[in-house]
């Protein structure tokens, strides 16, 4: 089950404070719901794990991270992820590009690029839900990347985007992203008829 | 429409009766006794660790955690299995298959490891403790990439091996080729030929997915050495047969039991590693050892059906006279070739594929194909390959209609076997047994009112309106078979029965078949009770205890009333003779001198001298003359001289939503000839059942992969069974043309829907839209897919 999505993001903050967060890859993994990174194991390369629950039911996917290029010049990055959850019955694997550039009407751009690949039970289960949850996971995941962003930032903004960053559940609520991929469902069925 | 009032009434409820089956009484009140009701003393639970990846190599296994799990007891591997040669089995195809992945694993829920746990609920914890490391390997999903030359090697264990046991193999994922014909006959004829047609037609990957899954409970006596294992099969002594060969317990000391099963479809016909685990856990721990799969792995992992990527050609005059038929198949076997057929038939029975049609040169070839997905191969509800190749010819013949503008039927009617050719010996090589095909098209066309139906449709088409119209006539073959050409693993393709008449005058038989719901406990006492004269109530039928019943080759392409009917009426048969020669000793008469009558011998020509065979029943275990033994029982092993070759013509009648793509069938008629019609009612369960099997294939079913090989339909939120809310009003009607060689005529009928239903169905949908210039469309013919035909036409436009 593969699945690529490309996502655009303006964020109110200068392309170097944005890139100094997207090269922090501790921080970049954080921005995923659900997600942290345990260990460093080289100098590019990180172990982590992304919680899940499901109503009474949670599990976690563990696996590594590479950060596989950095170019400074062009404010890039590309890494990949790949992780199984406990049982073995599920694996997933991200190749992932991003960039920060310089947005037309100021702030900045970020540009991401993801190719995610699922195998197993997550993909028996889920292949109709997959496209959906990882656009709701980006999203998720470029929302709390910007606050971030703002929250490296100075001033009134950036205490308040530190405030809020507090409060970002400390895992993937499955249901509570259910309900979101329903919400979009019914948007898309009645606010706009050009999807057809 | 009902079943016409043909039906006979008679004292003893024999052949032609429409009685209520005997076994519902226990089904519809909860008291069937199916594998996973059975609960021995002791039992512990079995559950497979299956792979997540469709192909790749299993690096490591690491069942330490698994073990230390309280109320574990054992978790099998190959290497476990290894020192006992059970890590590999043989297949039903010639092939071999690997109990448990050893070193890699070739298709998505493969069985890795065997854990053994006090309960099912500490199985099921307890598989996701083994840690299995794999390493991923290229995979291939669709089997006409399987023979590209950078196709990855699927079968390592065959590498080098250039032929297998059908013959040459041309590539290292090929696994036969089956040619069948006169192809430099069938090259000039359509060379010559005025008119010539060609299309490629999928018969995608489906599931029997019988309501019950497959199970078994082996339970190994150590001290009496002797091993009993009841499961979910429709052919048990074929397994025990294998046990033997696989254990290396001797025959005699292998009890297989096959309980009520619900349903089987040819999903329970072979051998799944978890029967071979759960015996090989049974022997080790020396306790019961239960084995039940989920739906997921039921859907997954036991054996699918078709998977055949066809491409067919058709030479005609410009009368639609057809002059030849030419086929090429791709068929997608799986990781494993465990494709269920006799052994001598790598592609079953496909070569039927001239259909009900007099066509006097062909040429089909079949080439069995490895890819990354679940063995299997079976004939779900239909005879080996029949419905593939049914589906082929039913629609070759609408696409050549269409290109000479003659109506279906009518193309049909020119090409049909006529009655004076019966027996009817085929270009490739079956002699149908008996047909009077154009009475029943005749029959199924004044049904309908057919040429209304086409009118109506010319109307709604200029309305805008996607009204289709379906027609089928197929034949099918079924009863396998002559031993002169079937065998399974050397064992000829008979059955049995044995009849065993108690003095009191009831009687028991037992049958080498197994019934999955077909109604044998009423059909045969009906067979028997008309040979015997006692009253089906009092015949006690048994199937399934391999201790009891005579060896028989099981239930599934039609086979039992064919074969086990037969042996039925025989073996009944050889009772009465016996019968005679009591009567006429009771009598003081020549046994020439009496005559049959219902229940009865009766002295000719002296009506009131008579001896009921219930008086007899009770003479045979008393005194007898000198040259009489006493006992009323015999045994009959039929080996039919010839399959048997029911057919019918099916009309379906569809209503397409142009703005949804959803398929109405606003009606179906159904006419069957299956021979002499034993029970009519349960002909009719029998048609209501495989039709509704019919629709779910033709609309909906399908085994879906991802181009990783993740199935996507492994479950009844994404795989297709229809309820009753699908389920649209079943005409049946019938004509009745025996079968010569068969001891009642009778032949089978279970199938037949199916057969004819799929091609009714698709055809229906597609003749909707033959007027727009479609030739044909690939099933499943979901709404979806339907609307993406109506508006790719842009039929759906206000």
């Amino acid at each position: 089950m593969q699945v690529k999505l490309e996502k655009r993001h303006t964020i109110d903050a200068s392309v170097e404070t944005a890139w100094k967060v997207l090269r922090d890859v501790k921080v970049v993994a954080e921005c995923m719901p659900g997600a942290s990174i345990t260990e460093q194991t080289g100098d590019d390369q990180y172990k982590g794990v992304v919680s899940v629950r499901v109503g009474p039911v949670q599990t976690s996917f563990g696996g590594t991270i590479d950060v596989t290029s950095i170019d400074e010049a062009a404010h890039t990055l590309a890494l990949s992820a790949k992780g199984k959850d406990k049982s073995g019955s599920s694996s997933a694997t991200m190749q992932l590009t991003a960039s920060v550039s310089a947005a037309e009407g100021g702030g900045c751009e970020l540009v991401g690029n993801s190719e995610i690949r699922v195998m197993g039970k997550m993909a028996n289960f889920g292949a109709r839900m997959i496209n959906g949850v990882a656009d709701q996971l980006i999203g998720q995941f470029l929302d709390t990347f910007s606050t971030t962003v703002l929250a490296a930032g100075e001033g009134a903004a950036a205490a308040n985007a530190a405030s809020k960053l507090t409060e970002q559940p400390k895992e993937l609520n499955a249901l509570a992203l259910a309900w979101a991929l329903v919400a979009d469902f019914f948007r898309r069925l009645f606010g706009s008829t050009k999807e057809t | 429409m009902a079943t016409p009032a043909e039906e006979v009434q008679d004292p003893i409820g024999g052949v032609g009766c429409s009685r209520k089956r005997k076994e519902d009484a226990r089904f519809i009140q909860g008291r069937g006794n199916y594998t996973d009701d059975l609960k021995l003393p002791g039992t512990v639970f079995g559950a497979f660790v299956r792979s997540p990846i469709a192909h790749g190599r299993v690096v490591s296994v690491n069942k330490e955690r698994a073990l230390a799990h309280p109320g574990v007891l054992a978790v099998l591997t190959a290497d476990d299995l290894e020192p006992l040669k059970l890590h590999w089995m043989p297949t039903l195809a010639g092939d071999t298959q690997m109990v448990l992945a050893d070193g890699k694993v070739c298709f998505q829920h493969q069985e890795v490891a065997f854990v053994i746990a006090q309960d099912r609920y500490v199985a099921a914890d307890a598989i996701e403790l083994v840690d299995v490391e794999y390493e991923e390997l290229p995979v291939i999903i669709d089997g006409r990439r399987s023979m590209d030359a950078d196709a990855p090697v699927i079968r390592e264990d065959l590498q080098g091996k250039d032929s297998g046991a059908h013959g040459a193999r041309v590539h290292h994922n090929h696994i036969f080729r089956w040619d069948v014909g006169d192809a430099d006959a069938t090259d000039k004829a359509f060379d010559a030929a005025p008119v010539t047609v060609s299309e490629d037609i999928t018969y995608q990957r489906v599931h029997p997915c019988p309501l019950e899954t497959c199970g078994c409970v082996s339970d190994f006596d150590k001290i009496r050495g002797e091993l009993t294992v009841y499961l979910t099969s429709q052919a048990p002594h074929v397994v025990r047969t294998v046990v033997s060969m696989l254990s290396g317990i001797p025959e005699s000391k292998v009890h297989v039991i096959a309980p009520d099963i619900g349903g089987g479809f040819g999903n329970k016909v072979g051998v799944y590693p978890g029967y071979v685990c759960a015996i090989v856990g049974s022997i080790v721990l020396g306790r019961p050892v239960k084995w039940i799969e989920s739906r997921v792995e039921n859907l997954a992992a036991t054996a699918f059906a078709r998977d055949y990527h066809m491409h067919g050609e058709l030479a005609a005059d410009d009368e639609g006279h057809i002059q030849a038929l030419r086929v090429n198949v791709i068929a997608d076997h799986g990781a494993f070739d465990a494709c269920a057929d006799p052994s001598k038939y790598p592609a079953g029975l496909f070569s039927i594929v001239t259909g009900s049609y007099d066509i006097p040169t062909a040429f089909a070839r079949v080439d069995g194909v490895y890819s990354n997905k679940a063995p299997g191969g079976v004939a779900y509800r239909c005879s080996f390959r029949v419905t593939e190749a049914s589906y082929l010819i039913e629609r070759m013949m609408d696409v050549l209609a269409q290109k000479l503008g003659i109506d279906p039927a009518e193309l049909r009617a020119r090409n049909l076997i006529k009655v004076e050719q019966f027996p009817y010996s085929s270009c490739l090589g079956w002699e149908y047994d008996s047909g009077d095909y154009h009475t029943a098209l005749n029959q199924a066309l004044e049904a309908v009112d057919y040429k209304g139906l086409r009118k109506e449709q010319a109307e709604k088409r200029a309305n805008g309106e996607l009204m289709g119209i379906g027609v089928a006539f197929f034949t099918e073959i079924v009863g396998a078979g002559p031993t002169k050409n079937c065998d399974i693993l050397g064992i000829g393709m008979v059955d049995s029965c044995e009849i065993r008449v108690h003095p009191t005058g009831s009687a028991i038989a037992r049958l080498g078949t197994k019934s999955q719901g077909q109604g044998h406990e009423t059909t045969y006492a009906q067979i028997i009770a008309t040979e015997l004269g006692i009253p089906s109530d009092d015949i006690q039928i048994e199937e399934g205890d391999t201790a009891t019943a005579p060896y028989g080759l099981g239930t599934y392409g039609s086979r039992s009333t064919p074969v086990g009917g037969a042996a039925a009426a025989r073996a009944a048969r050889k009772v009465k003779d016996k019968a005679r020669k009591i009567a006429a000793a009771m009598m003081e008469v020549s046994p020439a001198d009496l005559e049959w009558d219902t229940d009865r011998f009766v002295v000719k020509g002296l009506p009131d001298q008579s001896r009921t065979i219930k008086d007899i029943a009770m003479a045979a275990y008393q005194h007898l003359p000198e040259g009489l033994e006493q006992g009323l029982e015999a045994v009959d092993y039929y080996d039919p001289p010839n399959f048997t070759y029911p057919f019918g013509a099916y009309i379906c009648v569809v209503d397409i939503d142009r703005f949804t793509g959803e398929v109405g069938i606003r009606r179906f008629y159904a006419l069957d000839d299956c021979g002499t019609r034993i029970n009519p009612m349960i002909i009719d369960g029998q048609i209501h059942g495989g039709l509704t099997e019919a629709l779910a294939i033709a609309l909906g079913q399908e085994l879906v992969f991802d181009e990783d090989g993740n199935i996507l339909t492994a479950s009844f939120m994404d795989y297709f069974l229809p309820t009753a809310v699908e389920t649209p009003h079943w005409e049946t009607d019938f004509t009745v043309t025996p079968s010569p060689h068969h001891p009642i005529g009778a032949k089978g009928v279970g199938e037949s829907p199916n057969v004819g239903g799929v091609s009714a169905i698709s055809n229906a949908v597609i003749d909707a839209f033959a007027d727009k210039g479609v030739t044909h469309l690939q099933m499943p013919h979901t709404a979806y897919a339907v609307w993406k035909t109506i508006h790719g036409l842009g039929l759906d436009k206000e």
